[in-house]
C-alpha cells in the first residue's frame, strides 16, 4: 500500500477512535426522579387490555384510573400487618346495586379528563369494554366480564342464525374490496346491525390426520372465513338500531373467493354478536354507565377495579393504531401519572399528571420503574441508594433481610403449586396423586428453601379471604402416603412408572423441584426427573398438556374463592391438567347464580373440598409479598394482592 | 469467549506466507529424524587449509560429527520444556487433576447432591467429621451406608434368585426388570450419586469397601441446599474437563482435517475455504449455540436424539467444538501452506503418493506441534464458554454438576450483606488454577516449539 | 487507491453474502424449534392465535415469510415487529439498545487496548524482572476468572467496599466504568501476553539490534521500531476481540443492569421472539465483519509487506 495511504489510515484510526470514545461519553444526564423502584421485567406493553404481568400493572394501575380503585379500608390485620383494601370511587362517584344483585349503575364525575383535555364520558367506557372484548383485541383477561350479556359470544366470535349482529365492512382506513386487511380493529370499518338470518357454509374441509394444532387451526379459519352470513339489515336511528325494521337483506362473506359467495356478497371483517347495542351495558347519558350481569357475582366492584375494565382514550388509538397509541409522545392518561418517557429494558418514568380529578394529594413528581431482573442487582441499588422499594429480593438472603425493619414481609393471595396431568399414568390414579402430595415436607420447604415465612398449603384458597370458611385441608401421614402408593399396585414405590417435574427457568423453582424430588425418593422411592425451561416454551408444553408435572403459580384477580377454584373448571382454560369433575363444575355454577352470600360461601366451600379430595394439583404454599422499602417512604402498606398505589405515597424529607 | 489466536502472524487467510517464524522445520519424511549434519560447526579454516591437512580435517569433522548427537524435534522440544520450571510444575498438576478426576468415585468424598436442608446449609469450612449416609432423611439402615448397602445388596441377590426360580418366563422377565427399576430407585449409590457408570459403580464399590462410611470433613463447607462443596468440586471436575477435553478435540478434528485440506490444494479450493471461514468468522456464535440449545432442550427434539442414542450433553460438546475450529482451521492451514513448498512433498509425489495420503501422512505430523499448543490453549476457552451458558441458565442441569453450574451458584451467594465466600472461592480457586495451568503449560510449549530457539535455549 | 476500493467493494460483496447465510440459518433453527411466540399463561384460543400468525405473517408456508421477511429487509430496511415487546418494532429495540452496547463496547475495547499493550511492553522491556512475573500473572488471572465472577468481587470490591462507584443502571460516566472494566480485563490480558510474546520476538530482530548499535535511545528503538512489529499480532486480535466483547456483554448487562443488546437477545432467543432475533443476529453479524474487514486493512496498514486482496 502506498505510503500516503497508510500515513492517512493511521490518521484517521487514530482520529476515529478518538471520536468514537467522545461518543461513547456523552451521556444525557437525566436528573433522578424522586421515587425509584424495580419493577422486574420490562413491561410487555402499557396498552391496558394486552398486559398481564405485574411489571405492568404496577404502572398501569397508577397510570390509568377506572370506575372503581382498590383503596385501604379498615385497620391492618393485627398478626400480620396486611391492610385490607376495598373498591372506592374513582371515575364513578357512587354506584347503585339492583336488589338482585345483577345491575351496577355507576354515576360518573364530570371533570374527569384524558392528559390532554378530552374529556371523558360513559361512551368511552363502553367503547372500551367493546375493544377489551373485540376477538381481534385479544385481551387475555376477557373473560372477566363474561357476566355480561353476550360479552362471552362476542370475544369467541360464535353466531348462531336469529342472533341481532354487527357486521363490519371492508372498509377501514385503507382497506378496499378485496385487498389485504388492515390489522388495526380500530377505528372499525362501517358498523351495519341486523339480525342473521343464514349462514351458508362450503363443505367441511378434511383434516389431515397427522396435522398439528397449528395446521389444523388454520384450516378451520380458513373455513370460516368462508362462511357467507345473510343479514336482514336494520334501521339505525340516533345510533341505534332499530332490530325490527328491515331495511333490506345483505350477504357477507371473509373471503370473496369462497365458493358460497355470490356477486352481490359484501366483504366483511366479522359478523359478531352486536355485544354493545343489546343492552348489556348501557349509556343513558355521558355521566351514567349501567352494568347489567347473568350472575349476581358479589366480586364485581373488584372487578371494576382491575386495569382490563379500565377504559382506554379512544382518539388516540383510533389516530395512531396499535402499537404505535402507547408511545410515550402519543399516549394519555386519565390517571395520577402519566408516562414521561420510556428507554426500554432501562426504565419507565411516571411523571405527575396534573389533569387527574385527585391530582392534588399526589405528593410524589416523578417515579422512575426500573425494569431490573437481578435480584442482587436491585438489592446492591438499594443498598447504594439508587432504589427506593426492591420487589423481588434475593431468596437466598431472606434470612438476613427479614431482620431488617425495612423488609415488609406479609400474606399474599397466591398460591405455589404443581399441576399434575391426570391423564398420564400413573398420576391417573387419584391413590397415586394424594400419596405424592401427603408425602412432600412442605414445612421444611418452606422453613429451608423458601424462608419468607411462607405458609404451607394443603388447599387450593389462601387464608385470609372475609367470609369464608375453609374446609380442611389435606392431611395424611408417611404411612397413609405409602399405603396409598401400595394399594395402587406400587408396593414401596416399586414399579411405578418415571416421571418428570418441569419448571420455569429460575433459581427459587429448581430448588424447591430438587427438594422435592428428594424428598419423594427418600420417602416413597419414587424417582422423578428434573427439566426447567424458559418461561416461552415452558407455557406452550403446559397448554399442549405435554407434561407430568408442572410448576404452576397463581395470584388472585379479587379477594374471592372463586378466582382460585375457576382454574379448574373443565376443559377451563387454565385447566392443564385434564381434570374434570362434574359435580365440582356444577357448584361453581350454582354458586355464581346464588345472591345470598352465605350460601354462596358454603358452595365454593364443599367444591374446594371435592378438589382436596381428588387433588388435581399439589398446593405447596401460599406466597408471601416480599417487599424491601427504604424507611422514607410513607404510605407503603402490604396489601392481598400486593397493590400499592403512588399516590398514596409520601416521600418523608428530612 | 474469545478465542486464541495465534501470537506471531496474522489470522486472515491470505498471508500464509508472510511470517517466517511460523514455520516449524519440516524434517523430510516425517517426525522424528533429524538430519545430523545440519547443525555441526564447520570451521572454515580447517577446510581451507588443504592437502595435507585435508584428511587430518575430514577426520576431525567426521569425529566431531559423531559426537554431536541427532536432535530431533521432540526431543529437544521436550528438553526445553523440562527447564521451563512454570510449565513443568502445570504439566505435573494438569496430570495430578486429571487423575484425580478419573478417581473421584473412588475417593472418600461426600455425596455431590445429597442435600441436607435442615442442619447443613451454608456451613462454612470445616473439619467436622461426617459419616456417609447418616442423614436422616435418607432412612438408610443404622445409619451407615455401608450397613445399608449391605442389606440392600443381599435383599437384592434374593429376589433375583427368587426370579430366576419362577418358571414362567415371561414372569422372570418381568421380575428382573423389576429388579432392575428398583435398584435404578433404591440403590444407596443411586441416592447418593447421579447416573453412576459401570466403571464408576465399582470404583464407588471399591471405595465403600476401602473406607467404609468414613468421608472428608467439608473442607470446602457447603452450599444454599446443603450439599458438600469439596464433592461438588471434584465431581464437577470430571464434567468440566471431558467438556473441554472433547470439545477441543471435536474442534481439533474439524479444524485439522479443514486446514490441511484448504492448505494442500491451494488455489481455488483453498480461496473458497478460507471465504467461508472468514465468514463463519462474523457470524456471533454465541446467537447460534443459544438456539441451538434452546432448540435442543425441546423434550421432542431431545426425545427423538436420545432413541438415536445421543445424549444432551454430547451435543453440547459438538456445539462447542463447532465454535472453535475455525482458528485452528486457520493456523493449520498457514502450516501446511508452508510446509507445501518444503522438499519432501515434493519427493512424495515424485514416488506417486496420493494428495489425501500426502496430506494425512506426511503434513499433518508436521503441524502436530503447533496444533498440540493450540489445544493447550482452546481448552481454557472451552471451559470458560460452559461457564457463560451455565450463567445463562443453559449450561449442564442439575442434578449434574460443573464448574461452570458451581460459580452460577457462588456468584448468587455473594452479596453485600452476607458473604458466603467460600461458594465462590473454591470453585473459582479450582478453575482459575486449571487454567492458570493450561496457559503456562501452552506458553511453555509454545516456547519450546519454537524453532528459533532450537539447540539454542 | 484502487486497490483498496476494489478491496472494500469485494468486502462488502462478501458481507452481503455472509448476511445471506447468516439469515438463513437463523430462520431454519427458528422454524425447526417447536414452540410459539403467542403462548401465554391462558390458553389464546386457536382462532385468535390464527389471526395474530397472520397478522404477523407467520402462517404462510415457510418459503413465503422467508422471502418476505428478506423482501422487507432490502426494500425498506424494515425488520418487523417484536412479538414480545409489544410496543416496539425491531428497528426501534435495536436503536435504542445499539447505542449502549456500543459505548460499552469502545470503551471497554480501548481500556483493554491501553492497559493491554502498556503492560505487554513494560514486562517484554524488563523481562524477567517482578514486574513481568506480576504483570503477566494478573493477565492469566483476567483469563482465568470468567467475566461474571470478576464482576461479582469487581462489585464487592470497588462499589461497597470502597464505595466509588455505583451499582448498576446507566447513564453517566461513573456507571460505565465497572462494566466496561469487567468486560475489557480478559481482552486487556490476552493483549498483554500477545505484546509482550511479540515484543520479546521483535527484540530480537536484526533491524532492532541495528537500531541500538546506531546509539538510538532505548525509548526510541522500544517505541518505534519493535513495537509496530509486536503490534500486528495484537491488531489481528482485535476481530476475535469484538466478538468476545460483544458475547461477554451478554452477560455484564444482566448484572450491571446495562440496556443494551445482548440482554434482548437472551430473550429473544428463548421466547421465540422471532422478529427481534433475526435482526439481532443480523445486526451483530455487520458489526463483527466490519470488524474484521477493518482490522484486515489495518493489518495491511501496519505490515508493508501485505497486499490487500
Amino acid at each position: 500500500m502506498p505510503l500516503q495511504l497508510r500515513r492517512a489510515f493511521m490518521i484517521l484510526a487514530v482520529v476515529v477512535v478518538g471520536l468514537a470514545v467522545v461518543w461513547a461519553a456523552r451521556f444525557d444526564a437525566m436528573p433522578p426522579a424522586e421515587f425509584r423502584f424495580q419493577n422486574g421485567t420490562d413491561p410487555k406493553t402499557l396498552d391496558p387490555h394486552r398486559a398481564t404481568g405485574q411489571p405492568e400493572s404496577r404502572l398501569l394501575f397508577n397510570m390509568f384510573s377506572g370506575l372503581l380503585q382498590l383503596l385501604p379500608e379498615g385497620p391492618p390485620d393485627p398478626e400480620t400487618g396486611v391492610q385490607p383494601m376495598s373498591p372506592h370511587p374513582a371515575l364513578a362517584t357512587s354506584y347503585d346495586v339492583s336488589a338482585d344483585n345483577k345491575t351496577y349503575t355507576f354515576q360518573l364525575r364530570r371533570d374527569a379528563v384524558w392528559s390532554d383535555g378530552v374529556p371523558i364520558t360513559a361512551e368511552d367506557f363502553i367503547w372500551s369494554w367493546t375493544r377489551m372484548l373485540h376477538p381481534e383485541t385479544a385481551c387475555e383477561y376477557n373473560f372477566q366480564l363474561f357476566s355480561v350479556p353476550y360479552a362471552e359470544e362476542y370475544a369467541n366470535s360464535v353466531v348462531e342464525v336469529g342472533d341481532r349482529v354487527e357486521v363490519e365492512l371492508w372498509d377501514r382506513p385503507g382497506e378496499r374490496q378485496g385487498s389485504e386487511p388492515n390489522y388495526q380493529n380500530f377505528p372499525r370499518g362501517t358498523l351495519r346491525y341486523g339480525t342473521l338470518t343464514e349462514i351458508t357454509r362450503p363443505p367441511e374441509p378434511e383434516i389431515p390426520e397427522d396435522a398439528n394444532k397449528l395446521a389444523r387451526a388454520k384450516i378451520m379459519a380458513d373455513w370460516q372465513s368462508q362462511w357467507v352470513y345473510t343479514v336482514d339489515l336494520a334501521a339505525v336511528r340516533d345510533g341505534q338500531p332499530m332490530w325490527d325494521e328491515v331495511t333490506g337483506t345483505r350477504s357477507y362473506c371473509r373471503d370473496l373467493a369462497s365458493p358460497m359467495a355470490t356477486a352481490e356478497t359484501e366483504q366483511t371483517h366479522g359478523v359478531l354478536v352486536a355485544f354493545n347495542k343489546l343492552g348489556g351495558i348501557e349509556a343513558p347519558d355521558p355521566y351514567t354507565f349501567i352494568v347489567h350481569l347473568e350472575d349476581p357475582l358479589p366480586y364485581f366492584p373488584y372487578l371494576a377495579t382491575y386495569y382490563p375494565l379500565f377504559p382506554v382514550p379512544r382518539h388516540v388509538i383510533e389516530e395512531h393504531g396499535k402499537p404505535m397509541w402507547t408511545r410515550p409522545e402519543n399516549i394519555v392518561s386519565n390517571g395520577p401519572y402519566k408516562v414521561g418517557l420510556r428507554k426500554l429494558r432501562d426504565r419507565v418514568r411516571l411523571v405527575k399528571n396534573e389533569t387527574w380529578y385527585d391530582a392534588d394529594m399526589v405528593q410524589i413528581e416523578s417515579i422512575d420503574a426500573m425494569s431490573i431482573e437481578g435480584q442482587n442487582t436491585a438489592l446492591n441499588m438499594y443498598t447504594t441508594g439508587q432504589l427506593d422499594w426492591v420487589t423481588d429480593p434475593p431468596g437466598s438472603l431472606i434470612e438476613e433481610l427479614k431482620k431488617r425493619d425495612d423488609c415488609i414481609i406479609a400474606p399474599q393471595l397466591s398460591l405455589y403449586y404443581y399441576e399434575l396431568n391426570t391423564a398420564r399414568p400413573p398420576l391417573d390414579d387419584v391413590r397415586v396423586r394424594r400419596a405424592l402430595a401427603m408425602a412432600i415436607d412442605r414445612d421444611q420447604i418452606v422453613r429451608e428453601v423458601t424462608r419468607a415465612g411462607q405458609t404451607p398449603a394443603y388447599r387450593v384458597v389462601p387464608p385470609g379471604i372475609q367470609g369464608y370458611d375453609p374446609p380442611p385441608g389435606m392431611e395424611g401421614s408417611l404411612e397413609d402416603a405409602r399405603a396409598l402408593l401400595t394399594e395402587a399396585g406400587y408396593p414401596g414405590g416399586r414399579g411405578i412408572p418415571k416421571f418428570t417435574i418441569l419448571y420455569n427457568t429460575s433459581e427459587g423453582h429448581r430448588a424447591i423441584a430438587e427438594v422435592i424430588q428428594q424428598q419423594w425418593q427418600n420417602n416413597l422411592n419414587v424417582k422423578v426427573d428434573l427439566q426447567n425451561m424458559e418461561w416461552g416454551s415452558f407455557l406452550d408444553k403446559r397448554q399442549q398438556k405435554r407434561f407430568d408435572i408442572s410448576r404452576a403459580g397463581w395470584i388472585a384477580d379479587y379477594p374471592d374463592p372463586n378466582t382460585f377454584l375457576d382454574l379448574w373448571l373443565t376443559d377451563g382454560p387454565q385447566n392443564n391438567t385434564n381434570w374434570s369433575n362434574l359435580e365440582f363444575d356444577r357448584l361453581l355454577e350454582e354458586a355464581a347464580s346464588e345472591s345470598d352470600p352465605e350460601k354462596r360461601m358454603q358452595l365454593l366451600a364443599e367444591a374446594e373440598a371435592i378438589w382436596v379430595d381428588e387433588v388435581p394439583a399439589i398446593p405447596i404454599y401460599f406466597y408471601v409479598g416480599l417487599n424491601i422499602v427504604k424507611p422514607h417512604v410513607k404510605g407503603f402498606f402490604p396489601t392481598p394482592q400486593d397493590i400499592h398505589p403512588f399516590h398514596l405515597l409520601r416521600l418523608e424529607k428530612d | 469467549m474469545t478465542e486464541p489466536q495465534p501470537p506471531h502472524g496474522s489470522p486472515s487467510s491470505s498471508d500464509a506466507d508472510r511470517s517466517p517464524s511460523q514455520k516449524l522445520p519440516g524434517s523430510p519424511g516425517g517426525v522424528g529424524t533429524g538430519n545430523p549434519m545440519a547443525e555441526s560447526p564447520v570451521d572454515p579454516d580447517h577446510v581451507s587449509r588443504g592437502g595435507r591437512g585435508h584428511a587430518e580435517t575430514l577426520t576431525r569433522i567426521l569425529e566431531e560429527s559423531r559426537g554431536v548427537r541427532g536432535v530431533s524435534l521432540w526431543q529437544d522440544a521436550w528438553r526445553r520444556l523440562k527447564r521451563n520450571r512454570p510449565a513443568m510444575v502445570s504439566l505435573v498438576a494438569l496430570i495430578l487433576l486429571g487423575i484425580t478426576a478419573f478417581l473421584t468415585p473412588l475417593l472418600p468424598l461426600q455425596s455431590p447432591l445429597d442435600k441436607d436442608l435442615d442442619h447443613r446449609r451454608f456451613l462454612p469450612p470445616s473439619t467436622e467429621p461426617v459419616v456417609m449416609g447418616s442423614r436422616a432423611g435418607l432412612k438408610f439402615r443404622e445409619a451407615s451406608l455401608k450397613a445399608e448397602l449391605q442389606a440392600f445388596e443381599a435383599e437384592i441377590t434374593e429376589a433375583r434368585a427368587a426370579a430366576e426360580n419362577s418358571a414362567d418366563p415371561e414372569e422372570r422377565a418381568k421380575a428382573l426388570r423389576r429388579i432392575d427399576n428398583r435398584i435404578a430407585v433404591e440403590h444407596p449409590f443411586n441416592q447418593l450419586w447421579n447416573k453412576l457408570g459401570p466403571v464408576s459403580f465399582a470404583m464407588v464399590r471399591a471405595r465403600v469397601a476401602l473406607f467404609g462410611d468414613y468421608a472428608f470433613p467439608s473442607l470446602f463447607g457447603t452450599d444454599k441446599l446443603g450439599r458438600d462443596l469439596l464433592a461438588r468440586v471434584f465431581w464437577g471436575a470430571r464434567v468440566s474437563l471431558i467438556v473441554g477435553i472433547v470439545a477441543t478435540l471435536v474442534s481439533l478434528l474439524i479444524g485439522v482435517t479443514y486446514g490441511a485440506i484448504s492448505g494442500y490444494f491451494g488455489g481455488m479450493v483453498d480461496a473458497a475455504m478460507m471465504r467461508i471461514v472468514d465468514m463463519l468468522y462474523s457470524i456471533p456464535f454465541i446467537f447460534v449455540v443459544i438456539y441451538l440449545v434452546t432448540f435442543l432442550g425441546e423434550e421432542q427434539v431431545k426425545a427423538r436424539l436420545e432413541s438415536f442414542g445421543i445424549d444432551q450433553i454430547t451435543i453440547f460438546y459438538i456445539i462447542i467444538g463447532a465454535i472453535y475450529w475455525l482458528t485452528m482451521s486457520r493456523v493449520v492451514r498457514g502450516q501446511v501452506l508452508s510446509l507445501r513448498q518444503e522438499q519432501f512433498v515434493e519427493a512424495a509425489r515424485t514416488v506417486g503418493a496420493s494428495s489425501m495420503r500426502i496430506v494425512f501422512r506426511h503434513l499433518v505430523p508436521n503441524v502436530l506441534g503447533i496444533v498440540i499448543v493450540y489445544l493447550t490453549l482452546t481448552i481454557p476457552a472451552v471451559m470458560l464458554f460452559e461457564a457463560f451458558l451455565s450463567f445463562l441458565g443453559l449450561g449442564v442441569s442439575p442434578p449434574d454438576v460443573s464448574w461452570g453450574l458451581l460459580l452460577n451458584d457462588g456468584v448468587e451467594a455473594l452479596s453485600s450483606i452476607k458473604l458466603f465466600w467460600w461458594v465462590v472461592v473454591f470453585p473459582g480457586a479450582a478453575l482459575a488454577i486449571t487454567l492458570f495451568a493450561l496457559n503456562f503449560l501452552g506458553d511453555g510449549l509454545r516456547d519450546a516449539l519454537d524453532p528459533k530457539m532450537k539447540n539454542r535455549g | 487507491m484502487r486497490s483498496l476500493l476494489g478491496f472494500l467493494v469485494r468486502r462488502f460483496g462478501w458481507m452481503l453474502l455472509t448476511l445471506w447465510a447468516v439469515y438463513t440459518v437463523s430462520f431454519i433453527l427458528i422454524k425447526l424449534a417447536p414452540g410459539s411466540p403467542f403462548s401465554a399463561e391462558r390458553a389464546v384460543t386457536p382462532a385468535i392465535e390464527q389471526q395474530l400468525r397472520a397478522r404477523f405473517n407467520l402462517d404462510g408456508p415457510a418459503l413465503q415469510q422467508y422471502t418476505d421477511y428478506l423482501w422487507n429487509i432490502f426494500t425498506r430496511g424494515d425488520l418487523g415487529w417484536s412479538l414480545k415487546l409489544e410496543d416496539y418494532s425491531v428497528n426501534q429495540v435495536i436503536a435504542e439498545g445499539f447505542p449502549v452496547s456500543a459505548s460499552l463496547a469502545v470503551f471497554a475495547l480501548v481500556f483493554a487496548i491501553i492497559l493491554g499493550v502498556s503492560a505487554g511492553v513494560i514486562s517484554a522491556v524488563y523481562r524477567g524482572t517482578m514486574a513481568d512475573l506480576s504483570m503477566m500473572t494478573t493477565a492469566v488471572l483476567g483469563i482465568a476468572i470468567p467475566n461474571f465472577v470478576l464482576a461479582s468481587l469487581a462489585i464487592l470490591l470497588f462499589v461497597f467496599m470502597i464505595p466509588i462507584f455505583p451499582a448498576a443502571g446507566w447513564g453517566t460516566l461513573r456507571q460505565v466504568a465497572l462494566p466496561a472494566f469487567c468486560l475489557g480485563a480478559p481482552v486487556a490480558a490476552y493483549i498483554a501476553r500477545l505484546t509482550r510474546a511479540g515484543m520479546l520476538e521483535s527484540l530480537n530482530r536484526e533491524h532492532v539490534r541495528t537500531a541500538f548499535a546506531k546509539g538510538l535511545s532505548h525509548r526510541t528503538v522500544v517505541l518505534k521500531h519493535v513495537l509496530p512489529g509486536a503490534m500486528l499480532p495484537v491488531v489481528s486480535y482485535l476481530g476475535p476481540a469484538t466478538a468476545g466483547v460483544l458475547t461477554g456483554s451478554l452477560v455484564l448487562e444482566k448484572i450491571f443492569a446495562l440496556p443494551g443488546m445482548g440482554s434482548h437477545f437472551i430473550y429473544a432467543a428463548t421466547q421465540r421472539d422471532t422478529f427481534l432475533a433475526t435482526g439481532m443476529v443480523l445486526t451483530y453479524t455487520v458489526l463483527l465483519f466490519t470488524m474484521n474487514t477493518l482490522v484486515d486493512l489495518a493489518y495491511a496498514v501496519i505490515d508493508p509487506r501485505v497486499e490487500l486482496e
